[in-house]
């Protein structure tokens, strides 16, 4: 009996090291990249929102360029950098990352959310480019957007 | 009171800065809502908050006559809001922040029932809390009333411009920010010496943040930054608001901007304080 446990232990170990379950090192890489890939978000939605703001001069052509460059990041296939027991439950990494493990529970919730950002970023292309208030207008249902998952899916930041 | 005649339309704006349908929506309806919120809010309650003193359940606000508050006057609403007392003359649980409302115009609360009116009656009646003793003795919050509740303003604003004035009120009041971002007593009352300096989250992790115009807070956000993030929810290094905040920024985005800039400018004006828990 000990023998056939030993020996399933042995098969459990090793298909686990064929599904390939990273390291503590490996997961903080796709930490990085994560959160790396919103930076790129929050430069864009910058880009937008400082002149929605009145910090820069409205630019038709930069505003129209970054609703492009979002709605294209939203439209990215990232499944890759959320891996199983990357959250900040069960990744060890508490402190590195935010993610709630619920993004990993309540599926297809959170691809739903996602489509809903895309949806909302295809009418902020059409809009970004047009005028100021327009772009105004906008932001509006971006950060809806952005908060779709955002409300359900990342802890509140340790101040 | 009787002399006030009521505007429903007003009153939306007020059931926004309340953030009412943030507690008392039904929790399946809210993931069902399109992301543009054109559908009436569906009141009925039935949302459970898990708290150190028990799961209180969000009631039914609905205009339903048996299960919701359709019989209600304008009298016992506004008894209910100021004086957190319910028709029947039970004590309210401070969850419900009258303790905020008791700041609110009598305007504003009859301008909110008269929209409550207006959106669908929903049958759902209501169960009691689930808490533990003592905290299940309602009698209790009577002596806690007299010890926290108040309707005079919270920080004296010396020389404040209308604007500010108007943001007073909207934080202190109606908004109910203080509920959250002001740490408590050991016995739940606010301990306004630390007025919107932050204070751990009673959803759970983390905290919720300060602020007020302290380095440990926002005092490098400037007017526009605070008015948009209660836009679009964009921080100003462009993160987004998240957890119950995006809630809010979702209910505060419908009232006017100039609401929104009113709310910025308090918050400017407001005592510079440390968070106590960041040190």
């Amino acid at each position: 009996m000990r023998k056939i446990h030993v020996i399933l232990g042995t098969l459990v170990a090793s298909s686990m090291l064929i599904t390939g379950l990273s390291t503590a090192a490996e997961v903080e890489d796709i930490i990085k990249a994560r959160q790396s890939f919103m930076r790129v978000y929050a430069f864009n939605i910058g880009l937008v929102g400082d002149m929605a703001k009145g910090k820069t001069e409205y630019n038709a052509e930069i505003a129209a360029n970054a609703a492009q460059n979002l709605l294209a990041l939203s439209k990215m296939k990232n499944g890759p950098m959320w891996p199983k027991g990357s959250s900040k439950a069960d990744s060890g990494l508490d402190g590195k990352t935010r993610a709630l493990p619920e993004i990993w529970t309540t599926f297809p919730e959170v691809s739903e959310r996602g489509t809903d950002l895309t949806k909302a970023l295809e009418d902020f292309v059409g809009v970004a480019g047009k005028d100021l208030a327009s772009l105004r207008k906008g932001m509006k249902s971006v950060g809806e957007g952005c908060k779709g998952c955002h409300k359900k899916f990342r802890a509140e930041k340790k101040q | 009171m009787s002399a006030l005649s009521a505007d429903a339309r007003r009153g939306e704006l007020v059931f926004h800065i309340g953030g009412c349908a943030s507690c008392h929506t039904e929790p399946t309806a809210e993931d069902e809502e399109p992301k543009n919120g054109n559908n009436p809010p569906i009141l009925s309650g039935g949302k459970r908050f898990r708290t150190p003193f028990g799961t209180f359940i969000a009631p039914n606000i609905s205009p339903d006559k048996e299960t919701g508050i359709g019989n209600w006057t304008a009298a016992n609403f506004a008894t209910a809001l100021i004086k957190g007392i319910s028709p029947d003359g039970q004590h309210y649980y401070p969850a419900f922040p009258y303790t905020s409302y008791a700041r609110m115009t009598f305007q504003d609360v009859i301008d909110l029932k008269a929209y409550l009116d207006t959106l669908p009656a929903i049958v759902r009646a209501n169960e009691q809390h689930e808490l533990t003793f003592p905290f299940s003795i309602r009698r209790g919050l009577g002596l806690w009333k007299i010890l926290h509740l108040g309707d005079e303003p919270i920080v004296e604003l010396k020389n404040a411009n209308p604007e500010v004035k108007r943001g007073q009120y909207l934080v202190e009041g109606p908004g109910h920010c203080g509920e959250c971002h002001t740490p408590r007593n050991p016995i739940g009352g606010l301990d306004f010496s630390q007025w919107l300096a932050g204070a751990p989250n009673p959803d759970g992790d983390g905290s919720i943040p300060n602020i007020t115009p302290h380095a440990s807070g926002i005092a490098d956000w400037e007017a526009v930054d605070i008015a948009e993030y209660l836009s679009s929810g964009f921080t100003p290094e462009y993160d987004v608001a998240g957890g119950s905040m995006a809630e809010v920024v979702d209910n505060i985005a419908r009232i006017s901007p100039g609401d929104r800039k009113a709310i910025a400018a308090y918050l400017q004006a407001i005592p510079a304080v440390a968070n106590k828990t960041s040190e």
